[in-house]
Formats: structure tokens, C-alpha cells, sequence
């Protein structure tokens, strides 16, 4: 999936694809005594993200050495780390379609899981980046959300349990899968977003919802001052909308600077409701009309945004400073000849771009004034992909905020010889 | 200490199911106002009865500082009692805890004297004569206005801020188009003539003849005319008879009650509360009347537990039940008949509701029916209308500093509501509120419910001829 | 009770009414909302802003004292119980809504303020607050931070986890911490995840941002009566597995219809119903009305006798009134109840129902069901009379059975009350020595001197090295070996 980045980039000593907890636990045990750092993935969609830049292209199957593939060749001992893929934790392992839970290994993949759930008319509605190819484990790991998440909940949200191994190769079976749990602390929060730092996800248990009978994607075009002041009217309308995007560039698909972009998903005669009512508070009619499928589609494109890109950053604020928000990414994409893609309901712009061989110094100052931009109105600049050489300078997320220390004292509670990588999310 | 928790474990038996019903949910904390104002758990209905279960379980003395403090600082609202799930009789316990902790402990004198003032006639009387007398000097209102936010104790100045508080509002506005057919502009002026003079209260009932349309079957009420309603209210009384009688009751003399005990009752006095009681069970009967009317909620409720204060008097517990069940509040009655309507008075009025007529009688409606079958009237949305105004018989004046802070809330509250006056149904709390409001130098008059419905009656002309 | 000298410091930091010493006046503050556990605390202060709660967790901490937080008291699982001479922490002064932020549907607030009274503030921008806990007229949003709580509607819209975007916090070591806030999107960790439903282990949240949604529309609000309460349960899978997504499915069975018709709250069930099926669907009016016709179908072809609507909002408050008020009213059928609080897989609704209703017989108690149906959240009620040594035993022996097969269905201990000082002895039911001890682990992240509400959730067993800490007089005395079941 991802593309490997031009600089720096590390080769991993092998990857190994274990079938089973205990075997994930022999490797993360086997890597701790070894030295060798391990970085936990799914088919390696999120590989790019953490400045590893790692090539996946390499196979190996657990247990006994020797079976690394062809790149394997820098093990032993160096800085090059080692990937343990959870693809071949794929198995349903138990779904009940009226408890509207299921439970799967963490390896599955949410288009393969997807068509596991269609025959009964439900979904998993993830909708971050990479959730159209990439698997249940990595979405849950990375546990960004995407634009649904006002109205299905963040991913954290829809997560009810986890089987881990934990980075000093525990394996811990927390939360359960009954929709509503209070027994114990959160663990499963803290691992769902936690990128792989705590542990390795083998196992996940998520909420489920019906699909929807209508699904309307309503795109309002305009320029780009214009879209994003229609994009907050909606959002503080009182009609209840699933999810509000504001696209500019081609990718809105109606010929115009930017499109606003409205998903109503609901019971038909609400989404006829709503539709009427939206139309009503726009002034004008959309400029386009997805129904059904069409509108399905359009949305699970828009899942895989990212994929190519060579940097990514994801810029967020309250809502209500979209304007402003939009304006620090778009100064962020001109640099990198890219596009923004604004989820107006959380407040959260993404920009893509490439970077090329060029002027990677200038990108990262970029991204550093973009991050005070953002951090002077108590938002935030986090990188979702980029070239080593900019990461480092950057730095994912810029730093822990006020939390005291908590979030190191919990890495070295679960990985405490750093044998995960990254250190910290 | 052992007989004193014999007492209440003898009362707390009896009241069993009450105390172990309790299942300490908490829903009654945040109805409770000196838990809203203290935050400590021990001034809230359900670590009173805490402490109550305590003593009861000998972990607790009755003469501890615990027990006597937090059981004398309930106000005895019992907004507590709707919100609670369980259905705790809490104002019957409280009373039974007051007296265990009277027996305990002596109260204060300041308390004892209060209650002695209202309980004996012949105290009374004179009491509120000097009282009236020291009112119509003008010297309270004007200490009022001088005393407002200075440093003289705050039992002293609510006192007399209070008793400022308790004289004629004065005028209401007229009606904007004064040829209202009913309207009788002659009539109007007599009552506003009557401002600065010595208040209405000495002047002779006026006799009221009732202008009917149709007449409902002729239904006697007695009215009780309480000690201090009697003593600085009695314009209320007169007022209560003209718009009941308007309404087709006819109010019968009740020669032989007095006052209806409550204040005793709450205070812990149980013993003093029901030979009062006896005394108005026998009068009320003697006189013969089909319902009892209450303008103060306070004693009407009170009057309505008459059953079960006397429940353990084999001579009077009948009598006792069967009297209370015939208690009502005049809005009840008013609202019952309608009432008639009168003629306009335009002005922005606020609803507050006395604690014991919401909470303790379930009176929640009526008064509104009232307030809105009078023309031109506006009623406006009170904040906390539910809430205590720290009145709470003669909490405001033991228990200055608790009580001043939950009436600032209603008095803040009645500011913010923008009318031009407040109405309510309790004397206790018409003192409290206007002592509060003419503290902050407000002038917004504070009337009772059927001062306005008699001012519209008499707009209307119901009362022809006119006392001269 | 605690040494003159931390009284003095308290009353310095809080005020003389911000200190409660008197071991008289402490007295109320032995129990939560589970009466069967009494441990009078060593004192109680009542701080107004983060830093005296700072200052005072400063001060206690000194002294080698234990801290319990404690909101309005109304926890089911004795979270708020001062184990060891512990002083409590209560939040009832600080009871301010900061800012409301209507143009981000989002609300700032201190952990003292009243969950029914944040919605009644955000109605004025036509927006609420959505967990809804039955005892949301008195509980505070800090104790639903510690509790993680639920309520009725999270059968939509989720628990209080989901709402909660922001928290300052002050941890044992007097230390003020900022974990999330503006919004949801704060890097790293998923601290405010993992601080709520702590139960007051982690630190006290002083300052809490939270989400806020706008008002629905309109609402359809739906009874179906039935003879027998499987049927009722099969009902509720039923309809979830149509697609349907009501906002809350309750079930109240025949003995508590009983105890809440006979209360002030009376909602005009049906006495001689085996079971009470409230649905409720909000949103849009257009399409209500079809959403709550297809679910009247569905009660009517599991066995419901009767399905009414509520005719007006009236009637609907008065439904859930009795529904909210049900564990209220059970005080008027027996002096004391155990009231459990698991959750299973909805499917196995009918099964569980069944058994529990077994387990009453065999034991020759009387089970009162009134729960979260949609969730598959059950709160059994026991009732009994504790002055009956042979039933209290009978009791603690269902309870245990109860638990059990909840367990065994592939549920969970506790869904919204909280594991507590109650039910900590069953955490090994569903969990390992592999988890216990990383769940001892993070605590001590949080708090390595285990101040904070010391005895709570964890049970002592599995970690020596709590031992230890609790032995060498950090946290004071050890807790009272819990008596036996949990009356409420």
C-alpha cells in the first residue's frame, strides 16, 4: 500500500506474520531479548506513518529463523527493526448479527470484514484514513476517525474489546463485548489510538450498526470562502446530518473551487425530511445529488484520500474556526502542490501533497509555522505521513501537552525496554 | 439521652416504614436549599434522616451539636418529599426529630419566646397590636431603606424589614381604557386613597355582596384567620372573604380558633401543637362549615395533618382526620368555582409558590388558574419559583445569615423576572421576600394571591355598595 | 479522625465551612447510595476551585491520608466510601458551568454541576447533554466522569466516555494536569479515554468539557405490556435485529410495576403485568411514527398483550418517571435490595431473564427487574430484609448465581455502576491475574502511592506489591472486610 518514503528510509530486518497470540507473544518476547525493535502493522498501510518509511516488502513466517525473505539479510542486532504483521489474524470469531457485535481477529481486513456484515445489513461505519483496505487491528491502533464520527462515535467509541501483546509480551484479553462495560479501567482506550506503542492487537471486538435504508450525499458547490461558511450553517442546523465535509479542488466533483459535501443517512422518509430542509437552509439547490450506492461510493473513495501521499497532516481546532483552520492547511498544501479535505463537523482539515526532492527544509519550517498557527488558537498540527527528514525536524504531534509525564510512565508500564516502535504516539 | 431516643424510637417505629424507606438514593439533595447553599451532606433531607436513623440506633446522641445543629437548620420546606421516590413522610419525621432533639436540648430562647408570641392568645394579640402600631409609624419602612447592606445584625434588620414588608402594596395600575364596563373608576381611588394612612387592617370586613350569574350550590367554608394573618395580614383575610363569597361560598364566623400550631409543630413542640389543634378541631366542628379555607399554606398545611398529629388521641383522632381532609386552600376553592372573572388589572405579576402549598398540600395548578382568569394580568416566568425563600416560619429570624443567603436567590429572582409584583400565598413568606426586596431598596410590592383577584372584583364593581 | 494540625490547613485552604472534622457530622458521609457499607471518613472538605483541591490533596497527602472524591453520593457500588479513615474530597460547591459554547456544541464545567441541570442550561441553545443516568436529577457530572455512567438513551448515543472531550485533573502528587479538551482530537494517548471511569483511582477532574447535542426534534414514546417477561426480552433482540435503533428500550418487570405504582411516581402501568416495555425513538418527526409502528409490531408478535403510546409529552414524562424513579420506589417493598448491574449479549436476554427468575425461586426471593433492555443492561434487584440472617445468606448465594451465568453468557460484571468496594471480589470472573495486575499497574501510573481512593475496583489479592504499600501505613488503616451482600 504505503509508498516507501525517498530519505532515510529503514529497511526491517524481516517480517514475520505470526497466526496465533501465543506466536505474537514468542516474537515480541524474542525481539525484547534480541534487542531488536519491532513495529506492529496489518497489511502495512500505516507503515509510511512514524518516520519509519518502511519497506514492507518483506516476508517471513514466525516460529524458527531463517525463513526472512530476501531484504532479510541486515538482521541481527541492528537499528533496522522488524515487522510483525497480524494479516494472518483474520478469522471471525464470533458474530452475532441481532447482539450487533462482532469479534475478529485483528488482521481482517475492513473490506473483507465489510463483506461479512452486508448480507445482514450492517456496517462497521469507520470511515479515517486508510479504513477502506487496511485492516480492523491498524484502524483500531491508529484510531483516527473519520467524518462519521459525529454520528456513529470516534473509533474509540465502537471498540468494546481487545486481545493485545503488550510490549514485554503479555498477552491481556481487556474490555469484553457487551456494548456497555464499566468493569476495570479503560485499557481498551488507551490501546485504541496508541499506534502500535503499548502492544500488539491481535484480537478486537467492535459495536456494530444497521446500514442505513437511505443514504444522500447532497454537494453544494462554490468558492471557497463561501463553502465553508454553508459547510458551519449546516452544521449547526437542526436538522441532524451524519457528516459534513468541505472539498476543494476537482475531488468535489462539481466543477467549482470547493463543494460542500452533506451525508444524510437515515430512514427514508427522514433523509426526504432532512434533504428538503438542508436545500431550504442552503438557498440553492445542490449542484449534485448522490443516492444510494452512488452516494456510498463516492464516500468509500473518499476513504482512501491519503493513500500516495507523501506527507499528510491532519490539522484540527473547534469547529466553529474551520475558516481559519482551512486557511493554515491550504497555506501547508501550496507548499506541496496538494489539497485539503476539511471534516466541518470536528473541525479537522487534512492536507496531501508530494514532496519531491525539493526544498524538504522549507516544507518542515512550513509545518512547524502551521502548528503555531494552530496551537495560538489551542488547536493542533499532527503529521500522518511524511519524509524521515521532516518528521524529525517536526515531530509527529508536537509534543504532550500538559499531561505531566503520564503518557511515558504508561509506555514503560507496557513496553518498558521501548522493544515497540514508535516510542510514543 | 435514653428517653429522649425512647421518644423517637417509639415515633420512628411507628413511622418505620417512612425511616427504612429511605434507601439513600440522594434524588432529594438537590431539591433541598441549604444543601444547595451549604454543600454539606449533613445539612440535606437524606443525611438528616441519616442522623435521625442514628440516633435511633443509639450510634448518636440526641444532645450532640451534630444532631441538633442540622436538624434546626432544615427550613422544613419538604420540597424533598415530591422528589422522593420513596415516599419518606420527611416533614412528620422531622417534626419527631425536632422534638426528640427539644427534649435533648433546650432550644434557644429566641425560638421558645417566637413560638410562645404566636401560640398564646393573649400574647399574641397584644404583640401584633404594637407591632401594627410600630408598622403604621412608618419608622420600619424607613429603617428598611436605611438599613439596607449596613452592618446592624441580620436578625434585627429582617425583622424590621419584615414588618415593613407586611403593610398594604398600595395601588395596582389601572386599566388603560378606564371605560371598561365594568370598571368603576369611583371605586378605584378608594383603596390608593388609603395609602400612608394607618393600614386597612383596623377598618371593619367589608360586607360583600356577591353579583352572580349563575350560583353553584351554596357551599359553607369556615376561614382560619391564623395569628399573624389575623395580626398584620388581616386586609389578606378580609379580602379572602369578599372574592370567596364573590365565588358563591359562604363564609361562616369560626368563634373559638386560634393559631393552627404548625410553627410548634415544626419547631419540635408537639405537644403544644396538637392542644392547638384540639382547640381548632372543636371550633371548626362547633361552627359547622363544609370545607375549610386557608389563606396561609403554612397552616393550611398543617390543618391538612391534623389527622396524624392527633393519631394517638383516642378522643380526637376521627374528628381530627375527617376535619383535615375538608382543608383547602382558597385557590383550590377559587380555581373550583372558576373563579369569576373581574374586571382588568394591567400590570406583570410573578408567581411564586409557597413551599407548603406546593410541596407539602401538592397545590400546584390552582393558583395559576387564578392568577390567569384575572383580565390584563401577566404572568411571568419565575426562576426557582419551586425553590424556599428561607421564610420558613421563623427560620428567617433564628436562623438569619442561612436564611438571608437562600432569600437573596429569591430576591435576585424576582428582579431578574421584570415584574412589577410578586404574588404568593403564605404570609410567612410575603414577609420574608418583601423584607428581602425592600433590603435591596426594590419597591416591587409583594401581594398575596387574592388581593389581585379582589382588586379585580372590585374594579368590577362586585361589591356595591362600597364600604364609604 | 484526623490530627489538629491538618485541620487547621484544611480550614485555611477551604474555609470553616469548607471543613467538616466533627465525628458526629461525618456521619453521613459513611455511606453512597449502597448502604450496606459504613466507613466513616476522618474528615470532608468541600473545595470551590482546582487550586484548594490542589492545596487540600496537598495537605492530606502530607499527612499520609487516603482521598475519596465524592460528587452527590448517589453511586450504586459504594465508590464513594472512605476506606481507612480516608478524607473526602466532595465537589458540592463546585457546581459552576463555566462556559456553555454553543457554536461547538460543547460545554465547560466544574465536577460538581448536576447532569439533569447541565441540559436544563443547554436547553436554552436548543441542545442537551445526552447520558442520562436515572439518578441524573441529583448525580454530578464528576461522579459520571468517575463512573463512567450511562442511563437509558446511551442505547443511541453512548456512555458518558463518548461525551467527555476534556479534563483538568489533580493527581495525588498535588499535580495539575490538562488531558484533551477544545474538541476531540487531542494527540496521543487517549488520556480522557482512560481517566474516565477510574472510579476515583486516577485524580479528581475539577475542570470537565464535554460535548452537548441539539435537542431532538421530535420524540415517540412506546409501552407494550406483557404476561411474560421473556417474551418482553425477545421483543428488544428482535427489534434491534430489524435495523431498528431506538434511543432507549427499558424493561420493568411485574414486581417493580408493583412498587412504582404504588409510589408518588405512578405511571399507570398495568398491576398485573408480568413485564413493561418502554421504547422511545427520537429524531426527525418525519419517518418517527413508522420506526415506532414497526416496533409495536414487533412487541405484538412476541406475545405483548397491549402496546400503548404516550398520547403526550406528559404522559411520556410520567413513563419514564416511574422508570427512572424504580429503584426509589423498591424501598417501599422490602427494607433492604441488592441491586446487580450486569451486561450480557442482548440475544441472550430471554435465557437470562429466565434464569434469574429461576435462581429467585429456587432461593425463595423475590427478583425485581427493571433494566437497560436495549444494552442487554440488567439490574436485578434482591430484595430482602436484613434482619433475616438465613435470608441474607439465601441472598448473597442468588446473587452470586446470578452473577454467574451473566458472566458465562459472555457478559460483563458491571455496565454502568461501577466495580467499586461491591463488586471487586467478582473482577476475577472476567478477568485474569494478567490484567488485574497491569490494571494495578496503570493505577499506580496515575498514583504510586495508591492515595486516591485506596480499596476500590481492584481486589487486594492479586498484586503483593499493593500489599506492601497498604501494610507499610501509606494509605492508612486496611479497609473493613465488606459485609456481605450490597443492601441499598
Amino acid at each position: 500500500m504505503s509508498e516507501a518514503a525517498p530519505a532515510a528510509a529503514l529497511v526491517p530486518d524481516r517480517v514475520v506474520l505470526p497466526e496465533s497470540a501465543e506466536e505474537v507473544q514468542a516474537v515480541v518476547l524474542e525481539a525484547g531479548e534480541a534487542g531488536t525493535r519491532l513495529l506492529p502493522a496489518g497489511r502495512g498501510t500505516w507503515l509510511g506513518a512514524g518516520g519509519w518509511g518502511v519497506d514492507p516488502g518483506t516476508r517471513s513466517e514466525p516460529g524458527g529463523g531463517g525463513e526472512a525473505g530476501g531484504r532479510s539479510e541486515s538482521g541481527g542486532g541492528t537499528d533496522n527493526p522488524r515487522i510483525v504483521s497480524t494479516e494472518r489474524l483474520d478469522a471471525v470469531h464470533h458474530y452475532e448479527p441481532a447482539d450487533l457485535t462482532l469479534t475478529a481477529g485483528a488482521g481482517i481486513g475492513l473490506d473483507h470484514l465489510a463483506r461479512v456484515l452486508e448480507p445482514n445489513g450492517q456496517w462497521l461505519p469507520f470511515d479515517g484514513p486508510a479504513c477502506d483496505t487496511g485492516t480492523l487491528g491498524a484502524a483500531v491502533a491508529s484510531g483516527v476517525s473519520g467524518p462519521l464520527s459525529a454520528r456513529y462515535g470516534a473509533t474509540r467509541d465502537n471498540v468494546l474489546g481487545l486481545e493485545v501483546v503488550t510490549g514485554d509480551g503479555r498477552i491481556l484479553r481487556i474490555g469484553g463485548r457487551v456494548v456497555k462495560n464499566v468493569a476495570g479501567y479503560d485499557l481498551v482506550r488507551l490501546f485504541t489510538g496508541s499506534r502500535g506503542s503499548l502492544g500488539v492487537i491481535t484480537r478486537v471486538s467492535v459495536r456494530l450498526f444497521p446500514r442505513p435504508d437511505a443514504d444522500v450525499t447532497l454537494l453544494f458547490g462554490g468558492d471557497a470562502a463561501g463553502a465553508v461558511a454553508a459547510a458551519r450553517r449546516v452544521c449547526t442546523h437542526e436538522v441532524p446530518v451524519a457528516a459534513v465535509e468541505v472539498i476543494e479542488g476537482d475531488e468535489g466533483g462539481v466543477g467549482r473551487a470547493a463543494a460542500v459535501a452533506v451525508r444524510l443517512l437515515g430512514g427514508v422518509d427522514e433523509v426526504d425530511e432532512s434533504r428538503a430542509r438542508i436545500v431550504a437552509a442552503a438557498g440553492a439547490d445542490p449542484s449534485a445529488a448522490l443516492e444510494g450506492g452512488e452516494s456510498r461510493a463516492f464516500h468509500e473513495r473518499r476513504i482512501g484520500w491519503e493513500a500516495g501521499a507523501g506527507v499528510v497532516a491532519r490539522l484540527a481546532a473547534l469547529p466553529d474556526r474551520l475558516a481559519e483552520t482551512l486557511a493554515c492547511a491550504r497555506a501547508v498544501a501550496a507548499q506541496t502542490g496538494g489539497a485539503t479535505s476539511a471534516d466541518a463537523m470536528q473541525g479537522v482539515v487534512r492536507v496531501k501533497g508530494s514532496c519531491g526532492e525539493g526544498d524538504l527544509a522549507a516544507l518542515a519550517e512550513g509545518l512547524l509555522r502551521g502548528r503555531r498557527e494552530m496551537a495560538a488558537a489551542g488547536g493542533t498540527l499532527t503529521l500522518s505521513q511524511a519524509p524521515a527528514e521532516v518528521a524529525a525536524r517536526v515531530g509527529w504531534t508536537g509534543g504532550g501537552g500538559e499531561e505531566g509525564g503520564l503518557t511515558s510512565r504508561i509506555k514503560s508500564l507496557f513496553d518498558p525496554d521501548s522493544t515497540l516502535a514508535p516510542s510514543c504516539p | 439521652m435514653s428517653a429522649a431516643t425512647d421518644t423517637l424510637t417509639l415515633a420512628l417505629k411507628e413511622q418505620e416504614e417512612g425511616l427504612l424507606n429511605c434507601v439513600h438514593c440522594g434524588f432529594c439533595l438537590p431539591a433541598c436549599p441549604t444543601y444547595r447553599r451549604l454543600g454539606d451532606e449533613a445539612d440535606s433531607p437524606r443525611g438528616r434522616l441519616h442522623l435521625m436513623r442514628a440516633v435511633v440506633e443509639d450510634r448518636l446522641s440526641a444532645d450532640s451539636d451534630a444532631f441538633q445543629r442540622h436538624i434546626s437548620r432544615c427550613l422544613g420546606c419538604r420540597a424533598c418529599e415530591p422528589v422522593c421516590p420513596s415516599g419518606v413522610a420527611y416533614g412528620q419525621l422531622l417534626e419527631l426529630a425536632r422534638q426528640v432533639g427539644g427534649e435533648a436540648r433546650r432550644p434557644p430562647l429566641l425560638n421558645r419566646l417566637l413560638l410562645r408570641v404566636f401560640g398564646t392568645g393573649w400574647i399574641a394579640r397584644p404583640a401584633m397590636f404594637a407591632a401594627r402600631m410600630l408598622r403604621a409609624t412608618g419608622i420600619p419602612a424607613l429603617s428598611a431603606r436605611l438599613l439596607s447592606g449596613d452592618s446592624t445584625p441580620k436578625g434585627a434588620r429582617l425583622g424590621v424589614a419584615m414588618l415593613a414588608a407586611s403593610g398594604s402594596a398600595g395601588a395596582l395600575p389601572e386599566a388603560a381604557d378606564p371605560a371598561h364596563p365594568a370598571s368603576d373608576p369611583a371605586a378605584g381611588s378608594d383603596r390608593s386613597s388609603g395609602n400612608g394612612t394607618p393600614p386597612a387592617d383596623s377598618t371593619p370586613p367589608a360586607a360583600p355582596t356577591a353579583a352572580l350569574a349563575a350560583s353553584p350550590p351554596p357551599t359553607t367554608v369556615g376561614l382560619l384567620t391564623g395569628c399573624v394573618q389575623a395580626g398584620l395580614f388581616s386586609r389578606v383575610n378580609e379580602a379572602t372573604a369578599r372574592v370567596l363569597e364573590a365565588n358563591g361560598y359562604e363564609v361562616v364566623p369560626v368563634p373559638g380558633q386560634g393559631c393552627c400550631g404548625a410553627l410548634h409543630a415544626h419547631a419540635g413542640d408537639l405537644e403544644a401543637a396538637r392542644a392547638m389543634a384540639r382547640r381548632n378541631v372543636e371550633a371548626f366542628e362547633t361552627a359547622g362549615v363544609d370545607l375549610l379555607a386557608m389563606n396561609a399554606s403554612g397552616c393550611g398545611a398543617a390543618m391538612a395533618e391534623y389527622g396524624t398529629l392527633l393519631a394517638h388521641d383516642d378522643r380526637m383522632a376521627e374528628r381530627a382526620a375527617a376535619l383535615a381532609a375538608r382543608v383547602r386552600d382558597v385557590s383550590e376553592l377559587l380555581a373550583a368555582r372558576g373563579p369569576l372573572p373581574g374586571a382588568e388589572v394591567p400590570m406583570q405579576v410573578t408567581w411564586d409558590a409557597p413551599c407548603h402549598l406546593l410541596h407539602a398540600q401538592g397545590v400546584a395548578s390552582p393558583p395559576t388558574t387564578v392568577l390567569n382568569a384575572v383580565p390584563g394580568l401577566e404572568v411571568l416566568p419565575l426562576a426557582g419559583a419551586q425553590e424556599c425563600c428561607g421564610g420558613a416560619g421563623i427560620y428567617g429570624l433564628t436562623h438569619p445569615r442561612l436564611g438571608g443567603w437562600i432569600g437573596a436567590d429569591k430576591v435576585r429572582s424576582v428582579l431578574d423576572s421584570g415584574a412589577a409584583a410578586l404574588v404568593t400565598g403564605n404570609p410567612g413568606c410575603m414577609m420574608q421576600i418583601g423584607a428581602g426586596l425592600r433590603l435591596r431598596g426594590s419597591s416591587v410590592p409583594v401581594l398575596h394571591l387574592v388581593e389581585i383577584l379582589d382588586e379585580s372584583y372590585r374594579r368590577a364593581g362586585r361589591y356595591r355598595p362600597e364600604v364609604p | 479522625m484526623i490530627p489538629k494540625a491538618l485541620a487547621v490547613s484544611l480550614t485555611g485552604i477551604c474555609g470553616p465551612d469548607g471543613v467538616i472534622a466533627d465525628r458526629d457530622r461525618l456521619l453521613v458521609y459513611e455511606s453512597d447510595a449502597l448502604t450496606a457499607y459504613r466507613h466513616r471518613p476522618g474528615a470532608v472538605v468541600l473545595p470551590r476551585t482546582t487550586d484548594e483541591v490542589r492545596r487540600a490533596v496537598q495537605a492530606i497527602t502530607r499527612h499520609g491520608l487516603p482521598i475519596v472524591p465524592r460528587g452527590a453520593g448517589t453511586g450504586l457500588s459504594g465508590g464513594a466510601v472512605p476506606l481507612g479513615g480516608a478524607v473526602v474530597i466532595g465537589t458540592a460547591r463546585m457546581n459552576r458551568i463555566l462556559s456553555i459554547d454553543a457554536a461547538n456544541r460543547r460545554a465547560v464545567l466544574q465536577p460538581g454541576v448536576i447532569n439533569a441541570e447541565l441540559s436544563a442550561a443547554a436547553a436554552a441553545h436548543g441542545l442537551y447533554y445526552a447520558p442520562d443516568p436515572s439518578s441524573q436529577t441529583a448525580c454530578t457530572i464528576g461522579g459520571n466522569v468517575a463512573e463512567n455512567s450511562g442511563g437509558p438513551h446511551c442505547l443511541k448515543y453512548g456512555v458518558t466516555s463518548r461525551y467527555v472531550t476534556g479534563l483538568t485533573v489533580v493527581l495525588a502528587d498535588g499535580s495539575v494536569v490538562r488531558l484533551g479538551g477544545q474538541g476531540r482530537e487531542a494527540p496521543g494517548y487517549d488520556l480522557v479515554g482512560l481517566f474516565v471511569g477510574s472510579e476515583g483511582c486516577f485524580g479528581i477532574a475539577t475542570e470537565i468539557e464535554v460535548g452537548l447535542l441539539p435537542v431532538p426534534e421530535g420524540v415517540r414514546t412506546l409501552l407494550g405490556i406483557f404476561d411474560r417477561i421473556e417474551d418482553a426480552g425477545r421483543a428488544v433482540s428482535d427489534i434491534v435485529s430489524a435495523g431498528l435503533l431506538p434511543a432507549a428500550m427499558e424493561i420493568i418487570d411485574g414486581p417493580t410495576i408493583r412498587a412504582v405504582e404504588d409510589s408518588v411516581f405512578a405511571a399507570g402501568y398495568p398491576t398485573d403485568a408480568e413485564a413493561a416495555l418502554v421504547i422511545e425513538f427520537d429524531g426527525l418527526e418525519a419517518g418517527l411514527d413508522a420506526e415506532a409502528a414497526r416496533a409495536a409490531e414487533f412487541c405484538r408478535c412476541a406475545g405483548a398483550r397491549e402496546v400503548r403510546s404516550a398520547k403526550d409529552e406528559e404522559e411520556r414524562l410520567a413513563l419514564w418517571k416511574g422508570r427512572k424513579k424504580a429503584f426509589g420506589a423498591m424501598g417501599r417493598i422490602a427494607p433492604d435490595l441488592l441491586v446487580q448491574d450486569a451486561t450480557v449479549p442482548r440475544t441472550t436476554l430471554p435465557a437470562i431473564l429466565k434464569g434469574i427468575s429461576e435462581i429467585g425461586k429456587r432461593y425463595g426471593l423475590v427478583v425485581a427487574n427493571v433494566f437497560h433492555a436495549g444494552d442487554g443492561n440488567l439490574h436485578p434487584n434482591i430484595l430482602f430484609d436484613r434482619r433475616d440472617e438465613d435470608e441474607l445468606e439465601r441472598v448473597e448465594r442468588a446473587s452470586k448465581e446470578i452473577m454467574q451465568i451473566c458472566v458465562d453468557s459472555g457478559g460483563t460484571i458491571t455496565g454502568e455502576h461501577g466495580v467499586g468496594l461491591d463488586k471487586k471480589h467478582h473482577m476475577p470472573l472476567i478477568y485474569g491475574e494478567a490484567e488485574l495486575d497491569t490494571m494495578w499497574g496503570i493505577r499506580r501510573v496515575f498514583d504510586p502511592g495508591e492515595v486516591l481512593n485506596p480499596g476500590k475496583v481492584l481486589p487486594e489479592e492479586t498484586d503483593p506489591a499493593a500489599r506492601a504499600s497498604r501494610d507499610d501505613g501509606a494509605v492508612g488503616e486496611k479497609p473493613a472486610a465488606a459485609p456481605a451482600p450490597a443492601h441499598a
